[in-house]
């Protein structure tokens, strides 16, 4: 650990303080965003459509509009009805009230507004009101008052619970595993193998197939989609596990060959040559030699094809069966839980840090792996 | 009735997507205002035990809910297997499965330009013969829904691929009753009532509107309703159909007068929630929320028969919220149009029960059972209209019945690429402040691209 | 069979296929086909060794040729064709791309995308991996710069939605505006800039993936290199820019074409948050307008994709030949 006294004594401390300064600044600008996503994943879809989430853990000034209840009585004033906006039991505290819905604010507590045609409105602040109307006679229909106060902030975990309690949601998670971890982990065999090919064996057309896989790297999978769903159809696989498999295994190919060589290019070359020499096949120098060492690839890329594989809905609804026994967690949230046209923004948050969940344990996981073979050997 | 429809929806959620027996017991057989002796007769009369019928359609979350209630009972009354699943990007999934050979038995399409594209690609399999014949006969302006499922082969021959269920108003304007009520507003009977009335509300310091054509990738599809809606109240149904026909090009004065009649509302920034700039970019789901507000951020909100879906939680119909005829010119002398959209059943993979699902659906208590639930308006005449959910949807029942001309959405008949592509971009750029001239003439020239 | 099980057998069959695959055909190749011993055995080796890279590349060159070339050859040839399929047009498709106004925008947008965003995301990504390098808290703060990698395209639209709205009471920007006492501008129709806010939603994104592969690379330098510059008097920034830059220069050129491409292929973004609505159309979600209605145009645009990968391509190539020395 040479580089933390980097020599220069006095510039230590603030370098270091500048450092965690910058990092903090970074971290915070990236979990704006996120926390953002957390906290509406905790509220229900008319919160966020009215408010900030930045807004949502303080009591927040609403307005609301209250039928007044009971019926008229005469008396020497005119018509009154009387009665408390909260309701029998319920109780709060009124900050401003009035007589019509474009100005529901218009008195303060505790006063007399005056309202059209000489009727009168009076509020407390604990929502007591006396209503008046001087006409002679008795009026058709009861009024409704606004007020305004304050609100607790509501946080709730429906949106957490329709997720992860609706029926069928276990079979949806079974099927994203059983559709997610074959198609991490057979793409990465068949590539690691290739991309040894590609790195250290020496044979015809190497350049070109390099050019060819970092051309294929932009192909946009929705060109695929239907030569290979009919070819499926043909071989007799049609809409399967296998068929998804195989789909993904296909689709991430070109980066896993790409990223691994890459890596296992700049493998130290005395290692491989002389345990060639040592009469090592390519088949031993791979096994023993070039894959352990080149753990920190497989484990980046194993960490974005399972990413990707996740979260993926396009390739799952086209190669997957579509009745619900098959459904994976982003068809099941999207075609079962969102709702008609995708509205419930908060369901949507909600399924986001479900659906990140996963990923993140895998990351953490694997994170030890990402620095371990390399510090196993020297990288040239 | 309502509360009825409620314990469906709750008994569908907790019974997940299996269609167990428990599906249908929300609607005790030979209760309510059914017609259960025809079900019963197709029942006898139809034996798949042993099949299954899979159908994909538009329609997901509580939809498909509701949706899933009808087929338990074509489960119960056939013996096959149903299995229905429902897509927001249904359009494209189709056309991937059916391209790719594994379309399901039936589809369920939300604009007739698709399905006519697939049937001339040799996709869809011609309904069973008769069945136009049901249609004229047993649906209102019968024939009207015969041509709007009507298309050419892929040998060119027509013949008739859609049979529609389920039909949507268009031509709403919702508002809040005791808002307008305080105000002293009258819900406006002609167009030049409309006008006015937005006028007074912005004297009154209000804001009339609420409009929002945001929709991710379908940005601008709002604003198409509002010009066709437009276009009925302007000119006459012909015009309106030469122009879905593109027999009158697109950039032809009379719709880009109509595309500025919509323009004179959603480009003052007055008239609108948040100024001009914010229409083009504001969620549809969440403009008519500006409704329920405390004060009013708006008074009306112009949109089709579901958006109630996507009011605030709790929200009554008749009571926090109702609606009125978006009016015609008194002036024109056109009636009163309405605009309309619907979903067609198509068979995409022909078999008995591809068939039998067409047969049930001829049945007034097919119809029935989703007016029940709410959210559901038909064009089959031989409903009962006691099993409508609530006096709102009777309404808009009536509305549909009460028109003078009945056209469809022209965005969901034209091509994909305009009515779905061009159209909406272009009026997204109209809204920012392109002029309705070039907007017209680029979307022309989208047109005359296609071969 | 419940799918969980066919899932476990199919990773025990699937590994061990492939593993089974590479032993046995090797051992068929050097023990049957052309053994190493008897009279041809130096002949022998060298043609096992000319046969072996084919024998590991099968399975990939297999798997790629099914997935992405047949298909990319289709596709080429279908873009030859009208919208119907039936009528030859040549390069029609292509001359009808470059007449239309949106095209030439998402073009020159997809070239702000491509230089932007890469160059961006991996400069983050290469100062948070050395920020957090010797950090105690280091691998917190790479967590949580890793996270939005595993925020699903939908969600993250989402989130940026309430960055961006509108409304200063739902989107942030807006709402510093009000403080500060702005009208509400939306930043999503600002002409031209508007293109640069929809890319820091990727570059929120892929700075995580350029800080992973990057902090590994980091690590990987030799410690002797850098305590011998240490010696020399080099401050700490000369270190990271004179010593550990260059070392990685592989690495960042990876991260860089893995992002560049990464470009080409994302349309969600622009897809959810406009719809390519306001000028901020780029080509991907061009060609998701004509995805399954215009085959023709739809894989022409495809290919005007691949052709801006050329270079990248070209480039490739020629590491591959100074790696062959």
């Amino acid at each position: 650990m040479s580089v933390s006294d980097d020599g220069i004594a006095g510039a230590k401390s603030s370098l270091s303080l500048v450092t965690n300064l910058s990092v903090i600044f970074l971290v915070v600008l990236w979990l704006i965003p996120t926390v953002g996503l957390l906290v509406s994943s905790f509220r229900d879809r008319d919160a966020i459509s009215s408010s900030g989430w930045w807004n949502a853990p303080f009591a927040t000034e609403q307005n609301f509009a209250a039928g007044a209840e009971g019926e008229f009585t005469q008396t020497p004033d005119g018509w009154v009805i009387e009665g408390n906006v909260f309701g029998e039991d319920g109780s709060g505290t009124v900050t401003a009230f009035g007589g019509r819905r474009a100005e529901p604010t218009a008195f303060q507590p505790g006063t007399t507004g005056e309202l059209v045609r000489g009727r009168t409105l009076t509020m407390e602040a604990n929502g007591d009101y006396r209503y008046v109307d001087p006409g002679e006679d008795a009026p058709r229909r009861n009024p409704t008052l606004y007020f305004g106060t304050q609100v607790p902030p509501s946080f709730s975990t429906d949106n957490y619970e329709t997720i992860l309690f609706s029926n069928g949601m276990d079979v949806a998670f079974i099927n994203t595993l059983t559709v997610t971890i074959p198609a991490t982990i057979i793409p990465i065999l068949i590539a690691a193998f290739a991309a040894y090919a590609l790195a250290w064996m020496d044979f015809p057309f190497r350049g070109t197939i390099i050019a060819v896989i970092v051309g294929l790297l932009v192909v946009p999978l929705q060109l695929a989609l239907v030569p290979m769903l009919t070819f499926h159809n043909d071989i007799g696989i049609g809409q399967s596990f296998y068929g998804i498999w195989f789909a993904h295994t296909g689709f991430g190919l070109p980066l896993a060959i790409y990223l691994l060589r890459n890596y296992m290019v700049g493998l130290p070359r005395d290692i491989i040559e002389s345990a060639k020499v040592d009469g090592a096949t390519d088949f031993q120098v791979f096994t023993k030699i070039v894959l352990p060492l080149s753990f920190p690839a497989l484990a980046s890329f194993a960490i974005f094809q399972f990413l990707w594989t996740w979260n993926d809905l396009l390739v799952a609804k086209v190669f997957l069966p579509s009745n619900s026994d098959s459904w994976v967690m982003t068809v099941k949230i999207a075609d079962d839980l969102l709702g008609s046209r995708g509205g419930d923004w908060g369901i949507l948050a909600a399924a986001a840090f479900v659906s990140i969940a996963v990923p993140l344990i895998v990351f953490f996981t694997m994170q030890r792996y990402l620095v371990r073979g390399l510090l196993a050997g020297s990288v040239k | 009735m309502k509360n009825l429809a409620s314990s469906t929806a709750i008994a569908v959620i907790l019974s997940g997507a299996a269609y167990a027996d428990g599906h249908t017991a929300a609607f005790t057989p030979g209760e309510g205002p059914f017609d259960w002796d025809s079900y019963t007769a197709f029942a006898e009369a139809t034996d798949l035990t042993g099949q299954s019928v899979t159908v994909t359609g538009p329609w997901t979350g509580d939809e498909k809910a509701k949706f899933d209630v009808i087929m338990a009972f074509f489960a119960d009354a056939t013996g096959a297997e149903v299995n229905y699943s429902g897509s927001d990007s249904f359009e494209q999934d189709i056309v991937i499965s059916a391209r790719a050979g594994s379309a399901p038995n039936l589809a369920v399409f939300p604009q007739p330009g698709l399905a006519a594209d697939m049937a001339s690609q040799g996709l869809l399999t011609a309904l069973p013969e008769g069945t136009a014949d049901w249609v004229a006969e047993n649906f209102a302006a019968g024939q009207s829904w015969v041509d709007l499922g009507t298309y050419a082969g892929e040998d060119g021959s027509e013949d008739l691929y859609g049979m529609f269920y389920r039909v949507d108003l268009k031509s709403l304007v919702w508002y809040s009753p005791a808002a307008f009520d305080e105000n002293g507003y009258d819900i406006p009977e002609t167009m030049e009532d409309l006008k006015a009335l937005t006028d007074q509300i912005v004297a009154d310091g209000g804001t009339p509107w609420c409009i929002g054509l945001g929709s991710g990738a379908a940005t601008g599809w709002p604003a198409t309703d509002w010009v066709e809606d437009l276009m009925l109240r302007t000119q006459p149904p012909e015009t309106y159909d030469a122009w879905v026909a593109n027999e009158l090009p697109f950039d032809a004065p009379e719709v880009i007068a109509a595309i500025d009649e919509f323009g004179a509302f959603a480009r003052n920034d007055d008239y609108v929630n948040g100024g001009a700039q914010a229409v083009a970019n504001t969620d549809f789901r969440d403009s008519p929320t500006g409704l329920f507000e405390i004060p009013p951020a708006c008074y009306m909100h112009r949109q089709a028969s579901f958006i109630p879906a996507f009011f605030p939680e709790g929200t009554e119909q008749g009571e926090d919220v109702d609606f009125f005829y978006f009016p015609a010119y008194a002036e024109k002398d056109l009636g009163s149009p309405v605009l309309g959209a619907g979903t067609l059943f198509s068979i995409t993979n022909p078999s008995e029960g591809a068939n039998a699902m067409i047969e049930f659906l001829k049945l007034p208590i097919a119809h029935e059972l989703w007016m029940a639930q709410g959210g559901f308006l038909t064009a089959h005449a031989g409903v009962n209209l006691d099993a409508y959910e609530s006096d709102a949807l009777r309404a808009q029942g009536e509305i549909l019945a009460n028109a003078t001309t009945f056209r469809f959405d022209a965005s969901d008949l034209m091509p994909g690429e305009i009515g779905a592509g061009a159209f909406w971009t272009g009026m997204v750029d109209y809204v920012t402040g392109a002029s309705a001239e070039d907007v017209a003439k680029g979307i022309q020239e989208r047109w005359d691209a296609l071969n | 069979m419940s799918p969980l099980l066919q899932g476990i057998l199919t990773v025990i069959i699937g590994v061990g296929g492939c593993i089974g695959y590479f032993w046995a055909s090797n051992l068929v190749l050097d023990r049957v086909i052309f053994p190493a011993k008897g009279q041809d055995a130096g002949r022998n080796i060298n043609r096992a060794n000319a046969v072996r890279p084919w024998l590991f590349l099968l399975p990939a060159l297999a798997a790629l040729g099914l997935y992405l070339v047949y298909p990319v050859f289709g596709s080429f040839y279908r873009s030859l064709f009208n919208r119907s399929g039936d009528e030859f047009v040549a390069l029609g498709n292509y001359g009808a791309l470059f007449a239309d106004s949106e095209f030439r925008t998402a073009l020159f947008n997809n070239f702000l995308w491509v230089l932007f965003v890469p160059a961006a995301a991996t400069f983050l990504g290469l100062l948070v991996a050395q920020l957090t390098d010797r950090l105690s808290w280091g691998n917190i703060a790479k967590s949580l710069i890793f996270m939005p990698m595993a925020i699903s395209f939908v969600g993250a639209s989402l989130i940026w939605k309430f960055v961006y709205a509108v409304d200063p009471e739902i989107g942030i920007i807006n709402a510093i505006r009000d403080t500060l006492g702005l009208s509400a501008l939306d930043p999503l129709q600002v002409g031209f800039w508007n293109n640069f806010f929809l890319m820091v939603i990727l570059i929120w994104i892929q700075t995580g993936f350029a800080m992973v592969i990057l902090s590994a690379a980091l690590r990987g330098i030799p410690e002797e290199t850098i305590e011998a510059a240490i010696i020399d008097g080099a401050n700490p920034v000369q270190i990271f820019f004179k010593i550990k830059v260059p070392q990685i220069m592989g690495t960042i050129v990876v991260v860089w074409t893995t992002i560049t491409i990464l470009v080409l292929k994302v349309f969600d973004i622009v897809y959810t948050m406009t719809g390519g609505n306001f000028g901020t159309q780029i080509l991907p979600s061009y060609m998701m307008e004509y995805m399954f209605r215009d085959d023709g145009r739809a894989t022409a645009v495809a290919f005007v994709i691949m052709l801006i990968v050329l270079p990248v391509m070209v480039w490739n190539i020629a590491q591959a030949r100074k790696e062959m020395r």
